[in-house]
């Protein structure tokens, strides 16, 4: 008996071929994390073009040959680089500037041949886990779709190598989403490296410990971010106790897979080039800015509504331009540096 | 959906989890029983998702507040939490793996660890349109759900079958048991619960409990 469908009784198949897909390889029916509705409402006119190339000439003098000035750069002119990151990094560098800026090309030229070994010879105990999860990463992406096609491979292999490097974390569900992120735009080498990167802390504080047993990193964001929807968006903060919404009902996703899991594709690019640069404050400032660019709705809701809305951002709160420049105004200090959280598993 | 009635009128709302290993189909079951739709295509469930569906039940409207659960047990650290003020649980396997049906024994111990002994319990074999490649015999969890006196049944989230019913089931046991204690007047009060009142098995103080009351 064949799966398929049934609400609609169309056969689902294996991978399809000719389904029209996105400038970033998602299929365009898919509604969530297609970028589509941005990038068609926005014709590229030739000034569009211009500027964008004279952007990317802008990056490449700052980056030099396969990123032999970068260093020197971010040394001279730190805010510079800060600033321009924070305008988005263009689509065709971003890979190259990713492992720069994460501090993973330093840890992949120290490393040679440590990736390899790790896939080839060593086994570990998260191998089932993760081929359980890898066609249940970006299913609508064509790169990940195909059934033990490259992408699904490369998704495996770094997730399994990082399994072994790090079995203290093993794997953990939500990683796939930043590998997969990670895997279309670099090789499945460099995504590992960078994922060494982010985990360890190479730059930024590290992040292994969303991924640690109890997941006290997570209990820890969540917490914070509770105390600062109460401190910088109070009316709605009020109205989130009144209605006993806990941030672990909405913003799990947000801190676990650093919102590559259901936001749309644009702006979780754009948020990952200032994530990498500038640390996980990004992460609470982009929530922040979301809470508060539709705080007037969201008060109204009670609670039912309330959880849905906060899955399912409208798309205006969703663009980039808005969104980020919002984000930044925000400011995030972390009061509580330890925070005891009750952490309990069998 | 109740007829004619709106959104937010029911007599009674029942706070529900979805708990079983990751990949059994949780999600899908939620989504089929709640919109009527199944995802080939769906993806891991990272944290909680949250559904309702309001649905008569022994002549009284019945809304079902379903908390779906990421499968993972190192998720239990998020997870567990929303075990507390449930009064019915579904614990779910997949008939193709046999180790998501041994592992049921864990879930429920870890699920009765959070909850009232009152909680309705219902084991459910997901995937029975897959017959050929089944490993889990309905005789072996028919067995395992009479020693632990839950309700059991085998579902399909794929073609729809006993899905309905299954959720159905849960909450007219909770029904029954609610309706039987205010019938003795057992507990603080013999007055049958107000109109759109959460009935809680046990009253405790979990911050993600959610008292109903009719919001408008």
């Amino acid at each position: 008996m064949s799966r398929k469908r049934t609400e609609n009784g169309s056969e689902s198949g294996p991978a399809t071929s000719h389904v029209p897909v996105d400038r970033f390889g998602f299929l365009k029916q898919e509604h969530a994390n297609s970028p589509e509705r941005f990038s068609k409402s926005k014709t590229t006119s030739s000034t569009d073009h211009d500027r964008e190339e004279r952007k990317v000439r802008k990056w490449r003098k700052m980056i030099g040959v396969g990123g032999s000035d970068w260093k020197h750069y971010v040394r001279r002119k730190p805010n510079v680089v800060r600033r321009r990151i924070r305008k988005g990094i263009p689509d065709c560098l971003r890979g190259l500037v990713w492992q720069l800026i994460s501090g993973s090309r330093d840890l992949l030229l120290m490393n040679p041949g440590v990736y390899e070994q790790l896939v080839i010879y060593e086994t570990s105990a998260s191998e089932l886990d993760i081929i359980r999860d890898i066609s249940r990463t970006f299913p609508s992406h064509v790169f990940f779709q195909k059934r033990h096609g490259p992408g699904q491979r490369s998704l495996y292999n770094v997730l399994k190598a990082y399994s072994v490097y790090d079995r203290d974390v093993g794997y953990v569900q939500g990683m796939g989403f930043i590998a997969g992120l990670l895997l279309l735009y670099m090789s499945e080498e460099d995504a590992f490296w960078l994922l060494v990167a982010l985990l360890k802390g190479a730059v930024h504080a590290p992040m292994e410990g969303l991924y640690h047993a109890g997941l006290p990193l997570v209990q820890q964001y969540l917490f914070q971010l509770e105390s600062l929807v109460k401190e910088l968006i109070p009316k709605l903060g009020e109205h989130f106790t009144q209605e006993m919404i806990n941030p672990s009902m909405y913003a799990s996703q947000w801190f676990i897979t650093v919102f590559s899991y259901s936001f749309p594709f644009p702006l979780a690019l754009r948020i990952w080039d200032v994530f990498l640069s500038e640390g996980v404050k990004i992460v609470f400032k982009v929530g922040l800015a979301l809470l508060k660019y539709c705080q007037d709705e969201l008060v109204k809701l009670p609670f039912e509504k309330l959880i849905h809305a906060l899955k399912t951002f409208p798309e205006d709160a969703m663009n980039p331009d808005t969104l980020l420049p919002l984000a930044y105004s925000i400011k995030v200090l972390f009061r509580f540096r330890k925070v005891n959280v009750l952490v309990k598993f069998p | 959906m109740a007829g004619y009635r709106a959104d937010e009128e029911y007599d009674y709302l029942f706070k529900l989890v979805l708990i079983g290993d990751s990949g059994v189909g949780k999600s899908n079951l939620l989504s089929r029983f709640t919109k009527n739709e199944f995802n080939l295509e769906s993806k891991s469930t990272i944290g909680v998702e949250f559904a309702t569906k309001t649905t008569k039940v022994e002549g009284k409207v019945v809304k079902a507040q379903i908390w779906d659960t990421a499968g993972q047990e190192r998720y239990r650290a998020i997870t567990s939490a929303y075990y507390r003020g449930a009064v019915g649980a579904l614990l779910i396997y997949d008939v193709t793996r046999h180790a998501t049906f041994e592992n049921a024994a864990r879930w429920l111990r870890e699920l009765r660890g959070h909850t009232d002994p009152n909680i309705v319990v219902m084991l459910i074999g997901n995937k029975c349109d897959l017959r050929h490649l089944v490993a889990v015999k309905t005789e072996e969890a028919k067995a395992f759900a009479e020693r632990e006196s839950l309700y059991f049944m085998e579902t399909s989230a794929l073609d729809a079958t006993n899905v309905e019913n299954a959720f159905t089931e849960v909450l007219t046991q909770i029904h029954k048991i609610v309706s039987k204690r205010s019938v003795d007047g057992g507990g603080e009060s013999a007055d049958l619960p107000g109109k759109g009142e959460t009935i809680n098995v046990k009253e405790d103080g979990s911050v993600l409990k959610r008292m109903g009351c009719c919001s408008n």
